[in-house]
This record gives C-alpha cells, sequence and structure tokens, in this order.
C-alpha cells in the first residue's frame, strides 16, 4: 500500500472515530470526567496497539514488552477554564474497587528501565515525549494528551483520581470504571 | 507479534497495528480538540531561548537571523496526532502575512528528515530537527505539541500547548497586534 493512501485511510479513521466521540459524550462516555473548566479523559490501551506504536519508533519487541505488558492508558486534560492548571502525575492514584491503591509509574522511572536495555536515544526521545508528562501547567485552551501506565495492576473495575491545582486551591477529577484493557 | 524489527519505517503489518494505536491515542480528545483557542500571553515576556538547528538540508537555521519578524515556533513529531491535525494551518497562516514580518519555523522532535517529509511534503517554512531534544528543554516544553510565538524583539510572546488552528481568527488577530507592536516602537 503507497504511505499516502495509508496516510489517507488512517485520517479517515481517525475522523470516523472522532465522530463517534462526539455521539460517545451524548450517550455514555465513562473514561471522561469534567469538573469546572478541567476535562480528563482515558482511554484503555492493549499491549498490541502499544506494541506496534513503540515498534515503530524503534523499541525492540523484547525491550518495550514490560510496557506494553502494564496497564496502560492514553490520557488527556484539557483546560477550558479562564486561569492556570498545574497538575503531577506524582500525585495521581489508581483505587480498586476492593481500595486498593497504586500510583501510576512515572516517565523517568520507564527511561531509567531503557537506559539499562540499551534503548537507542532515538526511541527513548520519542517514548518521552509520547507520556503524559510527569508535571503539566495548562493556561486556558491548553490541553494535552499521552501514553500511561500503573505502577501495578489493579483486578476488575478501578477509579484514577488525578489531582490539580489551580488559583481557587487543589481539586481532584475522577474516572470511574476504569479497566486495564487485554489483547 | 509477528516480527521483532527495529527499523523505521516499520513493516506495513506493523505499520498498520502502529496506525491503529495512533488513531486509537488520538480518540478521547478528539472531539474536544476542534474547540478553538487562541494562545496564552508569556508572563514577563523573557527573551526567546537560543535556537540553532538543521534544517532540511542539514544547514544550521539559527531563529537569532529572524530578528525584527514575528516568528511562530512550533515543536512536533509526526507521531503525534494533534500536531499532525494542526501542522496544515502553519502553512496557511504564514501565507496570511508578508515573508518579511512573519516567518514559521517547525521544530521535529526526535525524527529524521525523511519521516518529516513522508509527512509534511515539501513546505514553505522551515523544518528543524531537535533530534535528542536539547532545543525542547532550552525552551522548556513539555509536551507535544507545543508553540511559541517570538516577537519582533526576539521576546516569547505568546505559547500554547496542545493542538491549534494557527489561521483561526483569533490567533491571527494576535500576531497582527504583535506585529504592530513591533512596528510603533
Amino acid at each position: 500500500m503507497p504511505m499516502s493512501l495509508s496516510l489517507s485511510l488512517i485520517f479517515a479513521f481517525m475522523a470516523m472515530h472522532a465522530g463517534a466521540c462526539l455521539a460517545a459524550d451524548d450517550l455514555e462516555w465513562r473514561q471522561h470526567a469534567t469538573q469546572g473548566g478541567v476535562t480528563l479523559t482515558a482511554n484503555p490501551l492493549t499491549a498490541a496497539q502499544r506494541t506496534a506504536f513503540y515498534l515503530a519508533r524503534g523499541f525492540t519487541e523484547s525491550a518495550i514488552r514490560p510496557y506494553a505488558q502494564a496497564c496502560g492508558f492514553s490520557l488527556g486534560m484539557r483546560n477550558a477554564g479562564a486561569g492556570s492548571v498545574h497538575t503531577k502525575l506524582a500525585d495521581w492514584r489508581a483505587i480498586g474497587t476492593d481500595g486498593r491503591s497504586v500510583g501510576l509509574r512515572l516517565p523517568v522511572a520507564w527511561d531509567a528501565d531503557w537506559a539499562r536495555a540499551n534503548v537507542l536515544p532515538p526511541a527513548r526521545v520519542a517514548f518521552r515525549w509520547a507520556q503524559f508528562q510527569a508535571e503539566n501547567s495548562f493556561e486556558a485552551g491548553d490541553w494535552i494528551m499521552g501514553m500511561a501506565t500503573l505502577e501495578s495492576p489493579l483486578p476488575g473495575s478501578f477509579r484514577i483520581v488525578a489531582r490539580y491545582r489551580d488559583d481557587k486551591g487543589s481539586h481532584e477529577i475522577v474516572l470511574h470504571r476504569l479497566s486495564c484493557a487485554h489483547d | 507479534m509477528k516480527s521483532f524489527s527495529t527499523g523505521f519505517p516499520a513493516p506495513m503489518t506493523e505499520r498498520r497495528r502502529f496506525l491503529a494505536a495512533l488513531a486509537l491515542l488520538a480518540l478521547p480528545l478528539s472531539a474536544r480538540a476542534q474547540q478553538r483557542a487562541a494562545l496564552s500571553p508569556v508572563p514577563g515576556v523573557p527573551p526567546a531561548p537560543t535556537l540553532v538547528l538543521p534544517d532540511m538540508d542539514d544547514k544550521l537555521v539559527d531563529l537569532a537571523r529572524y530578528r525584527g519578524k514575528v516568528v511562530l515556533v512550533n515543536f512536533w513529531a509526526t507521531w503525534c496526532p494533534p500536531c499532525r491535525k494542526e501542522f496544515p494551518s502553519l502553512g496557511r497562516v504564514r501565507k496570511l502575512f508578508k515573508p518579511a514580518d512573519f516567518e514559521v519555523l517547525a521544530v521535529n522532535v526526535g525524527e529524521d528528515p525523511e519521516t518529516a517529509f513522508s509527512f509534511a511534503g515539501a513546505t514553505d517554512f522551515p523544518i528543524l530537527f531537535d533530534r535528542d531534544s536539547p532545543a525542547m528543554a532550552r525552551w522548556r516544553v513539555n509536551g507535544l505539541p507545543s508553540t511559541y510565538v517570538v516577537d519582533r524583539q526576539g521576546r516569547l510572546a505568546l505559547r500554547a500547548v496542545g493542538g491549534r488552528e494557527f489561521d483561526d481568527p483569533a490567533i491571527v488577530e494576535q500576531i497582527k497586534e504583535l506585529l504592530n507592536r513591533g512596528r510603533t516602537r
């Protein structure tokens, strides 16, 4: 398949799913929460999806396997309010229905693994910037997305409690009924 | 996975999976991403950090050479869905202003010219390459895409994190304001 055709297909695919998202917003979008002007979104990612993404960025399959097999998500955060919003991934928790709580593994921890595994610099650069960053500041209208993983998997359903602060203080926004994706 | 390829570009079967993953990555915010937003003022309007990077032809391009123009500096990568979405608007906004007044510099992060060209093709503005992302660090970029607008005096005037449509009237007006402000000084 010519590359231009591949790209055309992927854009058509993306456009199709963008429409689906709009519809899902109206009906049921379990991995979507809004509080004040802040919107947090999550989408579980399978091992196959992440493996394919990072193989194309220069990882070997064996190197990326621990990341791909971790419980992972694509996360998005948007500031539609008027002021600044700040968040640290280290302050976020995933909490299971049994009350067990785990943090999100920070990108720097993964990068230490890549250094030990002699992952090539271009792959590490791509990985770094494809992650939901450890610290984010959002001005009005800003948004960011990236991948993230739990420090350890949680069985069944869980919620992610994301903490952020703005000029009014500290807040929590909660994404309910999440679960790890399985291939 | 059927293979253990480490090369780039990936074999087509892996490419398809990669593109599917890319699309999936884009899903959660795709609707929200269509909301338009202007750029935020940079507090204190500090001097822009140094930016000297190779272009597609491996020739060094120095931001300092554009002093006197308003320059939109966009950090991007081909694998970043919002970067891909906003990229065409870089060319559109550039055409709205005189080349003597305004320029766009698209700083690709971590990729090579072939990869960038396969997506962007021939552009009217320079694409620069920050292979190991030291420029990203100097500019304190904390996510892709990120964009700064440098005023005629070489200062960081405006910024944005996340995708925008740069020919949005609100952003065009902000650039016009910067151009006019520079003229009056």
